[in-house]
């Protein structure tokens, strides 16, 4: 059973359709690399997938549980977490309030979870900032914040949205190591990127969308040398 | 360098410390103002709008709505408050917790406009509150008391009153002191900073709301009711004056929406230099202040705590 399955998944905004009977599943430890030109309907995958967009047919299910129309917030308690091209950090909140937000409904103590936060904080970097409003952060450090803030509840399923735009290159190696860590922790990582060579680095199968549709799907070797994919990045 | 857990613990007993001190101070100061002969009027006042620019607080500062109706909340339980006492003989103190359930009320009724952000919420709340005040305006006279109001008639007793009004204070700023910490006050905040982002991180983002808007509701009806049996009178032109809403934000504002201590430093600075003014410059006392409100806002927009607190990081986890 695939830990995230997505069936025949379809999205309209009035005439445009952003996804068009879009299928995917990846199971524990995978990481599936999502790829597509600008408005190719990546991200529109993943908000159907988080229950941002309510997808206009198809299904999704988190464990085998179809999750199709929750709302987000339900949905994040199935496990499934996630991070956004642009970072969405809670900028008026200290750093271990970020992390604190997505386990507040957890049974542990206060200062079990400030503990975890911390612990978290300090795998990524962030330690020393800790008591700081995440909006004092650069924008790498807040996309740093996000993914720690993504992995805080331990989720089953996580989803990373450009991990890497507009990222020092040497962050972008910090983060590349701490993706590979959550892939070998046993998570399903479906990772969207414009970084061609991290997400042949990091994935263990690509799918590649355009206009909406699934229009190659494999492993690394293959994708590399699809025509259809080079077709569509390279317009020949 | 000490463990962060072992520095968080040193904060919070810092923080508990400056909390219980600053805290019983006040506490110890107005509970002698009528002792030590000062004015009981003003100081009934000042913790009258300390306690409204801290629940308004909760709805903006925390949750980030702006109520411009926020009055609505404290001119019902004034009416709620003043009818029950003269018209169904209930007992003060029985009266005055029942205005504040009559706040909470109105505040499941105003509870679908929280699907509202922004603008739209304020005018919304703005045209609420415009509607509470005509639907009491045109209620039986026999009720209401109609363009006279309702007069307590015998019941004032101002020490009482003002005794009640310190222990609704305390009660409003435990509340606030305890939110602000609480788990439901971090999930306001995030839903105030990204609701759309706090939903996908797993807060029930309408029932946070929810929550927050009560806490925000329930101490400005009450405030209503203790005022009325104060002054002994209610009518619609002054427990729906919108100045009352307008003074609130200005105090809240002031001070610094999302902090404890804003409102309150806001409302303290803000009454007292309300005060002095009106005592200069009677006719003028309006203008005057709203030109100092408009310096304040041009130089402190994060209010006086806000501004401290940006300038020095590292006090934030001592100033609640």
């Amino acid at each position: 059973m695939s830990a995230i399955e997505a069936r025949g998944l379809t999205k309209r905004f009035g005439g445009l359709v952003a996804l068009d009977g879009v299928d995917l599943r990846a199971g524990p430890g995978e990481t599936l690399g999502i790829i597509g030109v600008n408005g190719a309907g990546k991200t529109t995958l993943m908000n159907c997938i988080c229950g941002l967009y309510r997808p206009d047919a198809g299904d999704v299910l988190v464990g085998g549980e179809r999750v199709t129309g929750q709302p987000p917030h339900v949905i994040a308690h199935h496990g499934v977490g996630r991070t956004f091209q642009v970072p969405r950090v809670f900028r008026k909140m200290s750093l271990i309030d970020n992390l604190l937000v997505p386990v507040l409904d957890r049974p542990a103590s206060d200062s079990e979870l400030i503990g975890r936060a911390e612990a978290m904080l300090e795998r990524m970097q962030l330690i020393e900032l800790r008591h700081n409003y995440a909006e004092e952060l650069s924008g790498g450090q807040q996309k740093l914040l996000e993914m720690a803030r993504m992995l805080m509840p331990d989720p089953a399923i996580v989803m990373l949205d450009e991990p890497f735009a507009g990222v020092h290159p040497v962050l972008c190696k910090f983060m590349i190591e701490r993706i590979e860590e959550t892939a070998r922790a046993g998570k399903v990582v479906l990772l969207i990127s414009h970084d061609l060579t991290s997400i042949y680095r990091l994935s263990s199968r690509v799918m590649a969308l355009n206009q909406g549709r699934v229009i190659a799907e494999g492993g690394v070797d293959d994708i590399r040398g699809n025509p259809a994919v080079i077709e569509a990045y390279l317009g020949t | 360098m000490a463990s962060p857990s072992r520095a968080a613990d040193s904060a919070d007993r810092i923080y508990f410390t400056l909390v219980a001190l600053i805290g019983g101070a006040l506490l110890a100061y107005f509970a002698a103002v009528p002792v030590l002969g000062l004015n009981v009027a003003f100081h009934f006042y000042l913790m009258l709008w300390i306690t409204m620019a801290s629940a308004f607080n909760v709805a903006s500062g925390f949750a980030g709505y702006m109520p411009f109706g926020y009055v609505a909340f404290y001119g019902v339980g004034a009416f709620t408050t003043a009818i029950l006492v003269k018209k169904a003989a209930f007992p003060l103190f029985l009266a005055l917790p029942l205005s504040g359930v009559a706040g909470l009320v109105l505040a499941l009724l105003f509870a679908p406009t929280l699907r509202l952000s922004g603008i739209y919420f304020g005018i919304v709340s703005l045209a609420l509150a415009g509607i509470c005040r005509l639907a009491i305006t045109n209620m039986p006279e026999e009720i209401t008391g109609g363009s006279f109001g309702l007069q307590l008639g015998s019941r004032a007793q101002p020490l009482q009153s003002f005794y009640v009004m310190m222990a609704v204070m305390v009660l409003a700023l435990a509340t606030i002191l305890w939110l602000s910490r609480s788990r439901l006050g971090k999930a306001l905040r995030a839903t105030r900073d990204d609701a759309e982002a706090a939903d996908m991180m797993g807060v029930n983002v309408p029932l946070v709301r929810l929550y927050g808007w009560l806490i925000s509701a329930f101490f400005p009806a009450v405030c209503g009711g203790v005022e009325a049996w104060y002054t002994n009178v209610v009518d619609t032109e002054t427990a729906f004056n919108t100045l009352i809403t307008a003074k609130t934000v200005i105090y809240a504002v002031a001070g610094g929406l999302g902090t404890v201590t804003g409102p309150i430093i806001g409302a303290v600075a803000m009454v007292w230099l309300d005060e002095l003014i009106w005592r200069q410059f009677p006719l003028l006392n309006l203008l005057i202040l709203g030109v100092a409100t408009v310096i304040l806002v041009l130089f402190l927009p994060r209010g006086i705590v806000g501004t401290v607190l940006r300038r020095k990081p590292h006090w934030r986890r001592y100033v609640p």
